[in-house]
């Protein structure tokens, strides 16, 4: 029953006739499907936790501090002592237009582990105010005059990626957005799976009629390029939608154009199992269907099918991502990796910062490597 | 050979007239036309934009303007963009040859890196070379566009080494820097790179594993030649299909390129459309864009069966390698 599937497609590999792989290429072929899956683990984690890794709300605006540069953490005051724990100062906006600050040495506000911030609900559950970290409430002078001066103020807060045109924390934005651009993408692709491998399944088993509209259908839907046929399915909408209204129908696009593929792999993988001995057996034993179809085709179809999927997350990840950059896919205030890049569009800060603002790209692209580590390592493997 | 072509050109036509009603009644579907926008202008009465609606036709039933838009098209035409304020030919024209140029100079090369590092990584299975190219499989395949084309966009904000827009708003001749152009068809490359670096590098490695291979060594010729005459035609069967649907892939990368790179070309201009509600020059990319895939398909199909004399039999095509995405 469990024949493995050498000869189907999306698997067939250059060297099946060659010998089992020495010991060591098997062994760094599991080594990138670990890597690969405990990345993208790595990056569900932090979406669950960024109420927590976040230091503030990612709404929350700054308007004494537009488009700040990441804010300088110091060890060394300005008397010259040394501290073991990290402080910051306050900045204040020396020149409007060229967004420079300056900062002012007279206190000193020490970093903190787990101060209280805004309120949330700890994987949607445990009410908490406690954060990873954060600038601690009281200030230390650093001279007579600063405590004379300042200790009325208010603690700064620390922005280890700066802060948007709006004042806000670009760090907790981008905690943020991976919740938006983790669940969107992934999701439209389970669904556009699902309906693919149903259609993919009646096309394959359902016989000619069914067989040939279906792929027809099939052929059309790929015969336009994904991402033009998702802006103009895009375009049949308003464009103000609200963070949402946004997500189901990035969601509802993704499941409507990515089954083509999945349906034209599906079908044929059945198509090729359907004449295998144990598929025989199956029928001549009488029984149903379904029964066939469900518990002994597709369980043999389950690694390409896999491997497909891991295909398509990537091309549904980007667009979510590319229609959020151009302003058609999630909008502000809420966060996504897409429109935290509109941010780069600002060349005089580009320039200034480039990696500071180009951090969503770099988490797209971290995360894409997960995924095709697992394919590749899937497609590779035992 | 001749009977296929036709049958496919007629095929195409099929499809192009489907996904064109399609995109039709979406966008009609969407309500809102491009004097939604004026409605909110409160020098222009209701009666006024209904006129105007009725003076542009928009008023009509959806077939109506459907069959009106054929039309158009049959005596050449794409109808007027309202954005624009110019027929939706004049603009889509010199965008598309935009667009070509730096479609043409993508492929161009991602096919030199990929044929020649995939021939010498074939060559020495396991060897350091080897080792590179699946390196660079993996990282051109997980290096999307949308951040190569803001890390390159950032590169220009910090270097003078070329100018974002390379020959913005004038010709291309423009451009004086070929740089300008060079990098936003290097940022379109290199997913590519990836599609068919690895396909070059499997199947030739498969190929000269094989007994005619063999032979050809056996006979003393050249290794050049056995890679190149005699391996590398065995292999091009699924080199050839994914060039034909590469084309798509193109086509989808340059609108995410074009808009951070400043380049305007086509993909620019569909999400000027989309953003405008511009019906009519959506309408225009939609088709010119499907064309130019099902051309692609056409003409990876025709190649094959140039390489390959057992494909001119007759039979239904051996369809391209759709799973490689």
């Amino acid at each position: 029953m469990s024949a493995a599937l050498t000869h189907t497609g999306a698997t067939a590999h250059a060297d099946d006739d060659a010998p089992p792989p020495p010991r060591r290429r098997r062994l760094r072929r599991r080594a990138r499907l670990l890597v690969g899956l405990s990345v993208i683990l790595s990056f569900y984690l932090v979406a669950l936790c960024a109420d927590f890794l976040a230091p503030y709300d990612y709404r929350a605006q700054s308007r004494g501090e537009p488009g700040a540069p990441p804010s300088p953490i110091h060890f060394r005051d300005a008397g010259g002592n040394w501290h073991a724990r990290p402080f910051v100062y306050a900045r204040r906006l020396t020149d409007p237009l060229a967004r420079t600050y300056a900062e002012d040495a007279m206190r000193a506000y020490p970093l903190a582990l787990f101060p209280r911030g805004y309120p949330y609900r700890l994987f949607g559950l445990v009410p908490t105010s406690r954060h990873l970290f954060g600038v601690q409430a009281e200030s230390q002078p650093t001279s007579q005059q600063g405590a004379a001066a300042s200790a009325t103020e208010s603690a700064p807060r620390v922005y280890l990626l700066g802060t948007d045109a709006s004042g806000r924390d670009r760090l907790s934005r981008l905690l943020r957005a991976t919740r938006f651009s983790l669940l969107v993408g992934p999701l439209g692709t389970l669904l556009a799976a699902a309906l693919g491998v149903l259609v993919g399944c009646v096309a394959g088993y359902a016989g000619r009629t069914a067989d040939a509209v279906l792929m027809r259908a099939a052929d059309a839907m790929m015969a336009l390029p994904e991402l033009l046929l998702i802006l103009a399915a895009r375009a049949a909408f308003p464009l103000q939608l609200g963070p949402a209204q946004a997500a189901v129908l990035l969601v509802a696009i993704f499941t409507a154009i990515g089954w083509a593929e999945m349906a034209r792999v599906t079908r044929g993988l059945v198509l090729a199992l359907r004449q295998r001995e144990f598929v025989l057996a199956a029928v001549g034993l009488g029984l149903s269907q379904s029964r066939i179809l469900f518990r002994h085709i597709l369980p043999n179809a389950a690694r390409p099918l896999v491997v497909q999927v891991s295909l398509l997350l990537p091309a549904f990840l980007l667009a979510e991502t590319a229609l959020s950059y151009l302003g058609v896919g999630v909008q502000e205030p809420e966060a996504s990796w897409g429109n935290m890049l509109i941010d780069a569009n600002d060349t005089t800060r580009l320039a200034a910062q480039p990696f500071v603002l180009l951090t969503p790209a770099l988490a797209i692209f971290v995360f894409v490597l997960g995924v095709r580590l697992v394919s590749d390592g899937l497609r590779r493997a035992d | 050979m001749l009977k296929l072509i036709v049958t496919r050109l007629l095929q195409g036509v099929v499809v192009l007239l489907v996904v064109s009603a399609l995109t039709f009644w979406l966008l009609a579907a969407a309500g809102g036309d491009v004097l939604t926008s004026l409605s909110a202008d409160p020098m222009i009465s209701r009666t006024a934009l209904a006129e105007l609606r009725r003076v542009y036709g928009l008023d009509d039933p959806l077939a109506v303007r459907y069959l009106r838009w054929l039309a158009d098209l049959a005596r050449g035409r794409l109808g007027y963009s309202f954005y624009f304020h110019t027929p939706v030919l004049t603009i889509i024209v010199p965008r598309l040859l935009r667009t070509l140029v730096l479609a043409a100079l993508a492929l161009g090369m991602a096919w030199g890196v990929a044929l020649t590092l995939g021939a010498l990584a074939a060559r020495r299975p396991r060897s350091w070379l080897d080792r590179l190219c699946g390196a660079v499989v993996l990282l051109t395949a997980s290096l999307p566009r949308i951040v190569l084309a803001l890390a390159a966009l950032a590169l220009a904000a910090r270097t003078n080494l070329f100018t974002v827009g390379g020959g913005a708003g004038g010709d291309l001749a423009g451009a004086r820097n070929p740089l300008s152009v060079l990098v936003p068809a290097f940022v379109l490359a290199v997913p590519l790179v990836a599609l068919f670096l690895a396909q070059t590098r499997e199947g030739l490695g498969a190929a000269l594993n094989e007994d005619f291979v063999r032979v050809a060594r056996a006979k003393g010729l050249p290794e050049r030649t056995v890679v190149l005459r005699h391996a590398l035609r065995a292999a091009l069967n699924p080199l050839i299909s994914i060039f034909g649907y590469s084309f798509g892939s193109v086509v989808s990368g340059s609108i995410i390129v074009e808009v951070i790179l400043g380049w305007p070309g086509l993909g620019q201009l569909s999400v000027a459309a989309v953003v405008n509600r511009d019906v009519a020059l959506l309408m225009g990319v939609v088709l010119i864009t499907a064309t130019a895939v099902l051309a692609g398909n056409l003409l990876a199909d025709v190649l094959l069966r140039l390489n390959d004399p057992r494909l001119r039999g007759g039979r239904p095509t051996a369809r391209a390698v759709n799973s490689a995405a």
